[in-house]
């Protein structure tokens, strides 16, 4: 009987890895507008720097932990195989990791550094160099060469199960795209919660943007789903049985009730109905801090649904 | 032949990587060349002979260090034809068992309490020999039964018995083939083999080969219907894995065999089909047969049976075609119905008549290798009656044997005199009888119980004492000649030393016969037994050669026809194949084989029967770990239409309640079975909690079977339990 | 063009595969017994199994029995996918584990069409048929193939040009299992 290998903890690391991209994704967008040769959006810019690098750390924590012997996870830095999406993956993931860590310091501000340097013993005070000046250059340089890193780690993620024949659920050639965009939609949607719960109102153009973001987003993900499931529906009788692991399977509720409905259409109404004065009345909107933590977390957990689907009803999906 | 064994060095580290760099070009990596050398540990291999079941396949160990690696099969034995089943590779578990008898054991509590104190084996000994002797002066050697099962070393104990001046010696056959054996005994003078591998037309009752495997024959009955297209017709109410591998399976009504045999003996002779020169030349009775079976019509049959006439007709005609390269199998446990003997008489009869005797393809006589025999001290022969009354009750049946069933029930019943020991060897009567609660009884009545074993059997969990023998892998055994088409001799010999404190049978034997002043009858080694046997073996240096190859086996091709001169003559009173035998109506009983209905269930009640599985052997076998991942424990075979009529689902808990008692177990529902027919597996719902895994486990169909026997031969009839089912709990709570 | 420069330099690269005869296996277990006592597997797990289907109504019954175990497949997906090179495949056609370099993230066990693998418990690697390459390499058969009652398994080297497998294979009609995952499985079923 084909067992469930890959676990909680993997799913967790695909959603935490995919967050972290899109977060990323955001944050050097909001980087790389530039208004008047400074970033057109400096909050999502910065909170998004600042939060970027953790979840795919803490992602990469799981995974390792996952492995058969944890302490053998360096072997991967040893080889590159080309052939092996998981070889290419655990490279984008390093690299992505040390340049997003690098964005973060290069968006960290100043007093944060100061106040901690001041709170250490005094000879470890020349630490208080970290804060040079010089990294406000570095910002837009670093957001640019990250940009196809994080895109590389929220497609990859796609690729490690599209790529692998014997599992007739993951098996085709949406599910990377499908895992990109949930990805930045994912990482767009956990800037929206944050600046919900930061201290500021939300601003209106920061809204805006977000929200236009995460409606494109939300829409590609329709468009990759839909023919996924209809396309599907006509394949040949391995795929076809895949599918009904989610058309009346054990993975049904969660793929039509959690993901389609409260992870992408509850959360695209109510981005549109926010969106509403400036789509229809070309009026400005009033971004409310409930809504958009409420519609935020909805996406997230989406997002999370997304990805338990994926890698379960995958593995349980066979050509025999 | 030894190319076969010294071509086995896998083990060794230096081999392997002199033969990894030889082929290095195949291997196209440096990967494998970084092979990390072997630590340097001593391997050897041992030729030997398995012990799992009955079959003796030839085994070669492979030890480690020490420590017994893995059993490979030894192609040398043309018996097990270089194979190894599931049983023989996981008798590996079955040595370096945890819960197994390590040291001899006394009991400390009442019987069957569980509570044991370890001995020496000194105190086990003076211990056992002082209640054999008590028993001796107060009620005779009579009074102790020796109840044993067949194996290398059984000869030692049973002799021990005679010495002792007891005449109660038991054996397995009368729970087994006694009357198959007696059967064709009584026809043909002998117990022949058949002939499976060159066979072109094989019919089957039951004798489910392919998951109750006999070497050679579930090889070749593999062999010949896979690769040579031979037909196999088969009986069974169950549809076994032979059943799916027959050309035709009839799911035949239990206990109607011998109508179905019989149709076949009327459409034959009354077609004249038979072998009328063999007929004439060798048999004897043939027209007092035609007369018999006139009115066993295919169509009577068919009523009997629910096999349609038309059929039986043409398996009628289409056995006679094949012949002589047809056969009807005999079996082996023929242990089912009241009227075995009966039913295995008309079996030999069909086979005679079509003249497929001594001949290729057919029913062959043994052929066999002469053994020397160590000629030790003999002892008076015991006076005293049996205690099974074979004399008067059974007196075709094999003596050396007893009748097992009857020396119970007489023992429970106190006469003709009063039993007050049990000496048991390699032997589990707790499980192997039916009616358990009647075996217990009688291990309760004894006052002295002694067990040989390898394991806490239940039989031994209700002992006053248990000595424990080595397995078959720690110990030397005399050699063993197995008789057949193929004839072999066989070793076996110890691989490793004893693990535990534990002692092989002759040494146990002789520990007891030197307390009880019997020691001049058993002074002689292993050693010097092997010796006298080899003797006799027409190559130098036989014993060498035994201990190098695992086997020895007769020169050149199978010998058929050494009985169909025509001046043989057949070790029966007339001196012919008797079809009719006066022998057997001189005892009273019918001499050609009569049919009366089997006994049906009472309305909405079933037939239990018995059967086989391939990872299981008997009792013995539900404590391997490694066995028990295939059949962890038995469940109760019920057809779906019987099924819904009780309300049962695949899964729930059962109560499966006979005349003599219940037992509750999961029920399996499948369509395997016929609908007035259940089946469970035998082995499980032991109470000797020591064997962890089987301890509780299922059920134990000894629990619920009847006490039945066949009339002639003593036989315990083993499917004559009708019984009642009705569920108890649902699959989810169970 | 590798086979044309072997057989110029007289060398013939070896092809290791399995024939089986699935109409001949009674479902005994000797193999699965076999296997685990030759390769130390751990309760609970297999590297080989017996697939067994029985079908039908009561008296119309059909059950057979399909021994499997890792198809050894010329393009092995567990291969592809190993993202250490650990899970390698030899000239002869064996797909072997590296257990020096295995780190057992499973995704070899994830990409193998037929089931094939398991992680190991005790090992704490990822572990499979290996067709008992220590024994292949000293000249003698897997055990289960050797261990076999009814021989239902004919293991040898398919470029043999009189070797028994290419026999079979070219007088046989046979199978393999789920071609369609172009993994070009070296398993062939008897039909």
């Amino acid at each position: 009987m084909e067992e469930i290998r890959w676990g909680l903890l993997i799913v967790s690391y695909l959603f935490l890895g995919g967050m972290s991209a899109g977060l990323y994704f955001v944050s050097a967008l909001a980087t790389y507008l530039q208004d008047g040769g400074q970033p057109a959006y400096p909050r999502i810019a910065r909170v998004g720097a600042m939060l970027a690098p953790w979840p795919v750390a803490i992602g990469s924590f799981l995974l390792i932990f996952d492995l058969g012997k944890w302490y053998r996870f360096y072997k991967l830095f040893l080889h590159f195989e080309w052939h092996s999406p998981m070889s290419i993956g655990s490279w984008l993931l390093v690299a992505f990791t040390l340049v997003s860590l690098a964005y973060f310091w290069a968006w960290l501000p100043a007093k944060v550094i100061d106040s901690v340097v001041s709170r250490l013993p005094k000879r470890l005070r020349f630490l208080g160099i970290v804060a040079w000046p010089g990294r406000e250059g570095l910002r837009r340089p670093l957001a640019m060469a990250g940009f196809p890193l994080a895109v590389g780690v929220g497609i990859y993620t796609g690729v490690l199960l599209g790529a692998v024949q014997a599992r007739p659920f993951w098996n085709t050639n949406l599910v990377a795209q499908m895992f990109l965009f949930s990805a930045l939609s994912t990482g767009c949607a956990t800037l929206i919660l944050a600046l919900s719960l930061h201290r500021d109102d939300l601003e209106e153009r920061e809204a805006r943007l977000l929200y236009s973001i995460d409606i494109v987003l939300i829409l590609l993900e329709l468009f990759i789903v839909i023919p996924y499931i209809v396309h599907g529906a006509l394949s040949p009788l391995a795929v076809r049985q895949a599918l009904a692991l989610i058309l009346g399977g054990p993975y049904t509720f969660a793929f039509w009730a959690l993901f389609l409905t409260l992870g992408l259409l509850v959360p695209l109404a109510l981005e549109l109905y926010e969106m509403k004065p400036v789509l229809l009345e070309k009026a400005s909107l009033h971004p409310n801090r409930v809504l958009a933590g409420a519609t935020a977390a909805l996406v997230i957990i989406g997002g999370f649904v997304l990805r338990y689907v994926f890698v379960y009803a995958g593995q349980v999906s066979s050509f025999q | 032949m030894s190319k076969a064994i010294t071509r086995r060095t896998f083990m060794n580290g230096a081999a392997t990587a002199a033969a990894a760099a030889a082929l290095a070009p195949q291997l196209g990596c440096a990967r494998f060349l970084k092979s990390k050398p072997a630590a340097a540990v001593e391997t050897r291999e041992v030729a030997t002979a398995c012990e799992v079941c009955p079959n003796k396949c030839a085994v070669v160990a492979v030890v480690e260090g020490g420590r017994i690696r893995k059993l490979n099969p030894n192609p040398a034995s043309p018996k097990s034809r270089g194979m190894l089943c599931a049983r023989g590779n996981a008798a590996v578990k079955a040595v370096y068992d945890p819960d197994r008898v390590k040291q001899p054991l006394i009991r400390a509590g009442a019987r069957g309490e569980g509570k044991w104190r370890t001995a020496t084996w000194d105190e086990a000994w003076d211990f056992a020999a002082k209640h054999l002797t008590e028993i001796k002066e107060k009620h005779g050697p009579e009074a102790v039964i020796w109840s044993s099962t067949e194996g290398f070393q059984e000869e030692f104990f049973k002799n021990l018995g005679l010495a002792y001046g007891s005449p109660n010696i038991l054996r397995h056959p009368t729970l087994c083939l006694a009357s198959v054996n007696l059967a064709y005994s009584m026809t043909f003078g002998t117990v022949p083999s058949f002939d499976l591998l060159n066979a072109d037309f094989v019919i089957m009752s039951g004798a489910n080969r392919f998951e109750s495997i006999i070497t050679p024959d579930t090889m070749d009955l593999i062999d010949s219907t896979m690769n040579r297209k031979a037909r196999l017709v088969y009986l069974d109410p169950r549809f076994t894995v032979t059943a799916s591998k027959a050309d035709e399976w009839y799911p035949i009504r239990p206990g109607t065999d011998m109508a179905f045999i019989l149709a076949l003996l009327n459409v034959i002779i009354g077609e004249a089909r038979y072998d009328k020169e063999f007929v004439a030349a060798a048999c004897h009775g043939f027209e007092e047969l035609r007369a018999h079976v006139q009115r066993f019509t295919p169509e009577w049959a068919a009523g009997e049976t629910e096999i349609p006439a038309a059929n039986i007709r043409r398996i009628a005609h289409e056995f006679a075609d094949a012949a002589p390269r047809a056969l009807y199998y005999a079996g082996r446990r023929s242990s089912w119905y009241s009227n075995d003997f009966q039913m295995r008489r008309a079996q030999a009869i069909l086979n005679a008549i079509v003249g497929s005797w001594d001949r290729e393809g057919g029913v062959v006589p043994n052929s066999k290798i002469a053994l020397g025999e160590y000629l030790y001290l003999p002892w008076d022969e015991p006076t005293a009656p049996r205690i099974d009354e074979m004399e008067e009750r059974f007196p075709l049946a094999a003596k050396g044997d007893g009748v097992f069933l009857q020396a119970r029930e007489n023992v429970l019943a106190g006469k003709p005199y009063p039993v007050k020991g049990w000496m048991v060897y390699k032997q589990d009567p707790m499980s192997a009888l039916p009616d358990r609660g009647r075996t217990q009884k009688m291990l309760e009545q004894m006052d002295f119980v002694a067990v040989i074993d390898t394991q806490m059997s239940d039989t031994a969990w209700f002992a006053d004492v248990v000595f424990p023998e080595s397995t078959y892998l720690e110990r030397t055994d005399p050699l063993h000649m197995l008789p057949g088409i193929w004839p072999v001799v066989a070793i076996r010999q110890q691989v490793v030393a004893p693990i535990h404190d534990t002692k092989p049978n002759l040494e146990i034997v002789q520990g007891l016969a030197t307390r009880l002043g019997l020691s001049d009858y058993f002074d002689y080694t292993i050693e010097q037994w092997l010796e006298e046997q080899a003797k006799e073996l027409p190559i130098p240096n036989a014993l060498e050669h035994l201990k190098r190859t695992g086997v020895y086996t007769a020169q050149g091709a199978p010998f058929y026809g050494s009985t169909r001169k025509p001046d043989h003559r057949f070790l029966t009173r007339s001196g012919k194949i008797e079809l009719f035998s006066e022998r057997l109506a001189e005892a009273g009983h019918d001499p050609l084989p009569a049919y009366t209905p089997p006994v049906q269930p009472p309305p909405g009640a079933f037939r239990l029967i018995l059967g086989r599985k391939a990872t299981h052997t008997h009792a013995n076998s539900t404590n391997n770990v490694w066995l028990a991942e295939f059949a962890p424990s038995n469940d109760l075979w019920l057809n779906p239409v019987a099924a819904d009529r009780l309300g049962v689902a695949n899964g729930d808990l059962v109560e499966v309640r006979s005349d003599v008692g219940s037992v509750r177990l999961k029920a399996r529902v499948t369509e395997e079975i016929r609908p007035d027919c259940v089946f469970m597996l035998h082995g499980f719902g032991k109470k000797s909690r020591t064997m962890r895994l089987a301890y509780n486990v299922g059920a134990c169909d000894a629990d619920v079977l009847v006490t039945a026997m066949d009339a002639v031969s003593g036989n315990a009839a083993f499917h004559e339990t009708f019984v009642r089912v009705a569920k108890v709990g649902e699959a989810a709570n169970a | 063009m590798r086979k044309e420069l072997a057989a110029r330099l007289g060398v013939r690269p070896k092809r290791h595969a399995l024939v089986i005869d699935s109409r001949k296996c009674i479902n005994c277990k000797a193999c699965v017994v076999a296997c685990k006592a030759e390769n130390d597997v751990p309760l609970g797990r297999f590297r080989n199994r017996i697939n067994e289907e029985t079908r039908g109504e009561f008296p119309k019954l059909l059950a057979s029995f399909e021994p499997e175990q890792c198809h050894h497949c010329a393009s092995a997906s567990c291969v592809r996918v190993c993202p250490t090179g650990a899970s390698w495949q030899r000239r002869d056609g064996l797909v072997l584990v590296d257990t020096d370099d295995c780190i057992g993230c499973g995704y070899c066990i994830i990409a193998c069409p037929y089931n094939a693998r398991f992680f190991n418990e005790e090992t704490r690697v990822v572990d499979k048929c290996t067709m008992c390459v220590h024994r292949v390499d000293a000249g003698q058969p897997p055990a289960c193939v050797e261990t076999c009652p009814t021989k239902v398994r004919v293991f040898g080297d398919l470029e043999a040009p009189d070797g028994r497998l290419r026999e079979l294979l070219s007088t046989r009609r046979y199978v393999v299992k789920s071609p369609q995952t172009g993994n070009d499985p070296h398993i062939f079923y008897l039909l």
